[in-house]
This record gives structure tokens, C-alpha cells and sequence, in this order.
């Protein structure tokens, strides 16, 4: 073994799910020191060929050479004993147990344990690599951050050498994520082999010493960090043609306020003014949990607000839900959208009909042919596809899943758009339809747009608005650019 | 009230709680693990049946102890088979084991009705069974009460300062995060299910071996189900399971005690009192804690990964 040898490379690896070519020979090499970014859509295989890495999924074809020399992960076990070791996405750890105890489970030794040394051990090692953290603490009382600093532990502590990290930064504040750099840059420089899976471009630009794309299963690039000059390039290799990722928008006359809020409070929020006004989007920004959504919630009419007062279209809250017009009013576009906003085993006229009854009814009967010739409308105005009005709401993509929500809300000509995480895990091409279709809505339609994704926020708002701990911070204007470089600090407590 | 008559309604509420123990331990430690088993009534009656049948055979009680703790491990196995492999709904396979258990034992047992066999007698501790007041009621009660109180420390040793403990654990919180950490989940579900299962088979077997000596259909009489609603009072804790037996086991004895002496009440009200105390106790748990400490992933299968 060379010192160029690397740590673990993978040879022609191709895995197919029935007729799903999920890998198709893919050649990748991880190096010691190095941190490698594996940049590519939702779908283009990167899960598949980490649950490979990690052990849970055998290759069809192809091997995997640890230092040089083939071997056959069969299960996790196998993986952890080659020093591979992953972040996932949503965090592997037992909540209700102490930081020691996740950092220690399934690790072997004696039988009977003995709690002060482990904690002395897990304190050690994280000064060692100055992660701050408390050995003692139950995780459910941790941060995101935090949270994720135990997994990061918990691998070194098995002295892992290649360390895989799941799209880690969709759960941090932006001063978070800079920290969790800071630490892979560290770990690097120790020796560690890095794998940074991520679709945010800016991040993998940042952060990489190479980077390699997959786009529909197949890698299309694998090159060094400074061979890419341009985000749109990196862009282009991960969607296969040009896109993009900047929308017009032009400056609306905002008109007739469609939502007030005043002082409103109750168990999760605090004290919350807001107003939006037809013709404008309110990108309100902040980590998940800061009472986005018990805000949304009561915007909606899913939860009754506590203290203040909410008014909808100028009517107070009790009333304007006791009588609710069927269009020309408020419409709900929620994060989740095969619970909430889809019953995911009815058919998509159905789901039409969830919302939208009025026009499709003689007496107590439904026209359900009517609705249907609808849905087949809305479908081809929509670009939904397959435009199939019969087919269930499982059956379609994250992203024309949302469409058909989009199409069906829009249909009822709303005035009050709350839309939540509207992009969330859907690929760049759908994203551009969804944010177009939300900018078009501005013409007539007050847009309170709720988001994680910062560069989201920024696109499509006129105004915005960052909520922590279940206050709003503050509220500014899109060309604030002042305000706007403070946002992470805003997400994170501190004052404007 | 004077002790003549306090010191045996307590010793007896000891007795009683006994076989409530048993069978609340063996079911903490499967819920710990994830699965929730509602067959423990159905187990018990089983393991009471073996355990008599066994002692009438072989005239050896200890024996009979423990392979009523074996049959129980059988029952559950098919909860395990039921749950674990063919991933079957939780509540659903748990009440047919209850069912399934009643049904065999009444069945396998109706021709021992009336018959007796030899079990356990009290065991005075030298010393400490001479004690006044204490003496009878904690130091003069059969060799299977002092192994139930064993029992405790030892489950909560296990859970608490094991490693295979800190895996159970684990399984029955956040299967998914155990599996990623290199654990093999469904084997600390299996120990969970059959230790549970032999554990609660112990208590029936207390009830033909040393609370009656004697086969009558029917013998658990809802013991099974306060167990499952003791684990919930109890927060999964064995210490409190501890006192939660003693303590429904003293209302048994003490409504049995107020039967015989004779009062005016109807006698059905006072078979109630148990069960009564059963939802009360339920109802103050869940309103004191919310259900915390609850194993997060209680009755969730684990499902395979593709």
C-alpha cells in the first residue's frame, strides 16, 4: 500500500431496483485528508450508493477495495469494521438516552458498563477535537447542532477513518453549518476521508477539495474543486442541461391587506405582529421548530390563536373560518404533502374534490365527471405528470404531487397563499416550475411563503420575515442587504 | 385496626402481589425492548398449567417452576413469530395469545378441576422471621417470594448497567439508530419477547404452586391485564413495579379478607375493587406523566430496508 493508496475505492459498482437503474457502473475513490463532495438530484442514485457504502445494500456488480484489498460488506457490522461510518440525514440517536450512551451503543467491551469512565472518555475525545458538548446531557434536550456533533463522536469514537455526512446541513442555522465546516476541515486535515453528500451548490463549492457529480445514476463528473468556475457549471453537470436558478421578479404595488396579526401569543409563540397585503411574498425564514409552524397552524385555522388578534381578509379569526367561501379566499399548501394536503390512496379528482366542491355538486350528489374533466385541465395547464386524473396520489413524484396541490389550490382563486416548505426535496427543474407558479399567484394573491431554504426566501420575497424561538425578529425588505448579511445571526437569537 | 389483624392482610397482600410481579417484570422488559405484548394473561394461565401439571407428575415443584417459565417463553415465541418475522399487528397478535392461552389451559385443564399438587410452603427466614411485625409479614413467605424481590434489582441492573441492557434499550427507542450503530435489532427483540415471556409464565406458575396448591379454571382471573396496566404506573421501572404488585395485591387480599369476615356490601362490588383500582391508577399515571418514559418505538415493527 502506497501513500496515494486510497482509503476505500469503489470499482464499477452498479445496483438496479427491478427495472430501476438505480447505479450504473460507478468508479469512485475516497482519500485520506481529503474531503469529496458527491453532488447530485434527488434520485440520481446518492443514497443508494451510500446505503452500499454503509454496508446495507449489496452491489449487483462491482467491489469495494478498503486499503487497496476487495472486500464484501454483508451488513453495517462489516462496514463499521472498514472505518466507514455515516451521518444520516435525519439523526441515528435514541433521544430519551445521554449523550455517553448513544456515543457508546453497540460499541463492544465489557458487559457491565461503567458510566463515569464513559463519560470521562467522551469528554476526552471531544476536547481532543475541540467539539464542545456535555456527556451528560439527554440528547432530546440537545440543538440540531449539537445533536449532530454526537454523531460526529460517535463515529470518531470507533475510529472511523472515512466519514460519509447526509446532507448535514439542511437542519443547521448558517453559523451552525460554518461550524460543522470548520470541524470537517479539521478532521480532514487529520487524516479523515470526508464524503459530503449535498444538492446546495454553494456549500459543496465552499467546502470540497474535489467533487463528483452523479445525474441519473451514473457519475457525469469527478474532478478537483478548482476545476469548476462557476456554480452554473456545476449546475448544469448535476440537471443534465442549463438551468436557471435565478426568477425574474418585478416589483408589484402591494394593495388590499389580506392578513393582520397583532400581538398574538400563546404556548409556542410570542407576542407576533404580521401583515401581508395582496401582491407581495413574506419569505418568513428560521430553523424548523421556532413556531413556524403553530403560526402557520393558526393562520390557517388548524389551531385557535391564544392572546391577540388575527384577522383574514379583514374578518376576525372565529368568523371568517365559520364561514369559509369556497374561493377567492385562503388556500393552504402544506410541507406535507402526502399527509395533509393529499389523501395519498385517493385518486387525484378526488383529491381535487378535497378542497374544491363548489361547481361539482347538484344537491347532495358530487359530479364526479365534471371534476374529473377539470382535473385533466388543471394536469395539462399544470404540466402534471402523468396527467392521469384517475391515478392515486402515491403514484406521483414529490414534484408533480406538488404541482397537482399547487394546481388544486390555485384553481380556487385565493387571495391568502400560505405556502410551506413549497421546494422541499424536489429537484431543481421542479423547484423553477413551483417558484414560477408562486410568483405568477402574486398577481392577485398575498403569498406568506415559509421556508428553511435561505436562497429560497431570497429568490421570491418582497419581504422578509425571521422567526426564533417563536418570536419574529424581524420583518425588512428584500433589497435590505444590510439586514439581509445578519439573517444567520437573526435565525440563531440574537437581535437585529 | 390492631397488627393481629394488619400483619396477615399484609403478609397475604405480599402473597398475592407475588405472581403480579412476575408477570409485570417479564412484560417491562419486552416493552423495553419495543413490543408490546398483550398475551400475558394468556401466558400465565399456560404457565400455570404446566407448572401444576408438572408438579403432579414429577412431584418436583422447583422443576415445575421452572418449566412453566419455558412454556411461557413458548406462548411468546408465537407473539415473536406473529411480530418480528411476518411483522403482524401488535395488539391484535397479543389478544390472541390471550384468547389462544384461556382457551388451551381451560381445555387441557378442565380434568384436574378440584385436583391439588405439591408446590411451596412458607419458608421462615432464621433470624429475620422472628422478627416482630416485620417478621411476618416479609421474612415468613415462600422461596418463590424471595426470588420475585430478587428479580427486581437484577432487571433493572440489566437494563440500567449492561451493555446488552443499554441495547435492549435502544431497540425498543429508536430501532433504526440501533441498527445504524451495528446492533442487530431483531435479535434483542427476540430476548425481549421470550425473557418477557418466561417471566411472566413464573408468575402463573406461582398461582398453581404456591398461592393455591389447587387447579380451578380460570385461575388468573385478570391478574395478566393488571400487569400490562402496571408496567404504564409503574413508568417501566422495576422498582415501582415492585411496589405497585404489593399494592393491588393488598386490595385482592384485603376485599377477599372483607368477604370473609362479612360486611353488608354485595360481595361483586368488592371483586371489583381491583379492576377499579386498575383504571384509577391508569388514569392518574397517564394524567401525571403523559405516558413519559414510554419506549418511543413500542408497538412499532420494524419494518425491512430495501
Amino acid at each position: 500500500m502506497t501513500a496515494d493508496t486510497p482509503l476505500i475505492s469503489l470499482e464499477g459498482i452498479s445496483k438496479a431496483f427491478g427495472a430501476v437503474r438505480a447505479n450504473q457502473d460507478i468508479s469512485l475513490a475516497f482519500r485520506a485528508g481529503r474531503i469529496k463532495s458527491l453532488l447530485g438530484e434527488n434520485g440520481a442514485g446518492k443514497s443508494t450508493l451510500m446505503s452500499i457504502l454503509a454496508g446495507r445494500l449489496q452491489p449487483d456488480q462491482g467491489h469495494i477495495l478498503v486499503d487497496g484489498q476487495h472486500q464484501v460488506f454483508r451488513s453495517t457490522q462489516d462496514a463499521i469494521g472498514a472505518g466507514i461510518g455515516m451521518v444520516y440525514q435525519h439523526f441515528m440517536l435514541v433521544e430519551a438516552m445521554t449523550v455517553t450512551e448513544n456515543i457508546f451503543l453497540g460499541y463492544p467491551g465489557p458487559l457491565v458498563i461503567d458510566p463515569s469512565r464513559m463519560e470521562n472518555q467522551v469528554a476526552e475525545l471531544a476536547a481532543q477535537v475541540s467539539l464542545n458538548i456535555d456527556p451528560r446531557a439527554r440528547v432530546a434536550d440537545l440543538s440540531m447542532g449539537e445533536k449532530q456533533r454526537v454523531e460526529i463522536l460517535k463515529l470518531l469514537f470507533r475510529q472511523n477513518r472515512i466519514l460519509i455526512f447526509d446532507e448535514p446541513t439542511a437542519v443547521l442555522t448558517p453559523q451552525e453549518s460554518e461550524q460543522l465546516f470548520e470541524a470537517l476541515r479539521q478532521l480532514a486535515a487529520q487524516g479523515k476521508a470526508i464524503v459530503f453528500i449535498s444538492h446546495k451548490l454553494d456549500e459543496v463549492m465552499a467546502l470540497s477539495d474535489e467533487i463528483a457529480v452523479l445525474h441519473k445514476g451514473a457519475v457525469v463528473a469527478d474532478m478537483d474543486a478548482d476545476q469548476i468556475h462557476s456554480k452554473a457549471e456545476l449546475a448544469q453537470l448535476m440537471v443534465g442541461r442549463e438551468v436557471i436558478l435565478q426568477v425574474e421578479r418585478d416589483h408589484l404595488e402591494a394593495r388590499q391587506r389580506v392578513l393582520n396579526i397583532a400581538g398574538l401569543g400563546d404556548d409556542a409563540l410570542k407576542d407576533i405582529d404580521l401583515e401581508l397585503r395582496q401582491g407581495e411574498i413574506l419569505g418568513l425564514v428560521g430553523v424548523a421548530g421556532n413556531g413556524q409552524k403553530p403560526l402557520v397552524e393558526t393562520i390557517c385555522g388548524l389551531k385557535r390563536p391564544g392572546r391577540g388578534t388575527v384577522r383574514l381578509m379583514g374578518q376576525d379569526w372565529g368568523s371568517f373560518f365559520q364561514r369559509r367561501r369556497w374561493d377567492g379566499n385562503l388556500a393552504y399548501i402544506p410541507e406535507d404533502r402526502q399527509g395533509l394536503a393529499t389523501c395519498r390512496n385517493l385518486s387525484l379528482t378526488d383529491n381535487l374534490l378535497l378542497t374544491t366542491r363548489r361547481g361539482f355538486t347538484v344537491g347532495p350528489w358530487l359530479r364526479h365527471r365534471q371534476a374529473e374533466a377539470k382535473m385533466e385541465e388543471l394536469a395539462a395547464q399544470f404540466n402534471i405528470n402523468p396527467p392521469n386524473p384517475s391515478l392515486a396520489a402515491r403514484q406521483l413524484s414529490g414534484g408533480n404531487l406538488q404541482k397537482m396541490v399547487i394546481a388544486r389550490e390555485f384553481f380556487r382563486r385565493p387571495r391568502l397563499i400560505v405556502a410551506e416548505q413549497p421546494t422541499q426535496g424536489l429537484d431543481i427543474a421542479a423547484t423553477e416550475e413551483v417558484w414560477r407558479l408562486l410568483l405568477k399567484a402574486r398577481d392577485r394573491a398575498g403569498i406568506l411563503l415559509v421556508t428553511g431554504d435561505l436562497a429560497e426566501a431570497l429568490a421570491l420575497s418582497d419581504r422578509l420575515a425571521v422567526m426564533f424561538d417563536g418570536r419574529i425578529v424581524d420583518t425588512f425588505a428584500a433589497e435590505d442587504s444590510e439586514k439581509i448579511g445578519r439573517i444567520g445571526l437573526m435565525m440563531a437569537g440574537s437581535s437585529p | 385496626m390492631n397488627t393481629d389483624l394488619l400483619v396477615p392482610l399484609l403478609a397475604a397482600a405480599i402473597q398475592s402481589g407475588t405472581p403480579i410481579l412476575f408477570a409485570t417484570l417479564g412484560e417491562i422488559l419486552t416493552e423495553k425492548s419495543g413490543v408490546l405484548n398483550l398475551g400475558v394473561e394468556g401466558i400465565m394461565i399456560v404457565g400455570a398449567l404446566a407448572a401444576f401439571v408438572c408438579a403432579k407428575l414429577t412431584g418436583n415443584p422447583l422443576l415445575a417452576f421452572a418449566l412453566a417459565g419455558v412454556a411461557g417463553m413458548v406462548i411468546a415465541a408465537g407473539h415473536g413469530v406473529v411480530c418480528l418475522w411476518f411483522l403482524g399487528n401488535q395488539v391484535v397478535s397479543g389478544l390472541a395469545l390471550t384468547i389462544f392461552g384461556l382457551g388451551l389451559a381451560d381445555y387441557l385443564g378442565t380434568p384436574l378441576i378440584g385436583q391439588t399438587a405439591p408446590g411451596f410452603g412458607k419458608l421462615s427466614i432464621p433470624g429475620l422471621g422472628a422478627l416482630p411485625i416485620l417478621g411476618p409479614i416479609f421474612f415468613q413467605q415462600d422461596l418463590l417470594v424471595y426470588l420475585s424481590v430478587g428479580v427486581v434489582p437484577l432487571l433493572w441492573a440489566f437494563l440500567n448497567k449492561t451493555r446488552w441492557g443499554l441495547n435492549l434499550r435502544a431497540v425498543g427507542e429508536h430501532p433504526e439508530a440501533a441498527a445504524a450503530a451495528g446492533i442487530d435489532v431483531l435479535r434483542y427483540r427476540w430476548a425481549g419477547v421470550l425473557g418477557g415471556g418466561f417471566l411472566v409464565g413464573l408468575g402463573g406458575a406461582y398461582l398453581s404452586l404456591a398461592y393455591t396448591h389447587l387447579w380451578t379454571s380460570g385461575l388468573t382471573a385478570g391478574r395478566g391485564w393488571i400487569a400490562v396496566a402496571l408496567v404504564i404506573f409503574a413508568f417501566w421501572r422495576p422498582g415501582r413495579a415492585l411496589l405497585g404488585a404489593y399494592l393491588f395485591g393488598g386490595v385482592m387480599a384485603f376485599q377477599l379478607r372483607l368477604q370473609a369476615i362479612g360486611t353488608h356490601v354485595p360481595s361483586s362490588l368488592l371483586l371489583m375493587l381491583p379492576y377499579a383500582l386498575t383504571v384509577i391508577v391508569l388514569v392518574f399515571a397517564s394524567w401525571k406523566s403523559r405516558q413519559a418514559n414510554a419506549p418511543a418505538a413500542l408497538g412499532i415493527n420494524i419494518e425491512p430496508q430495501d
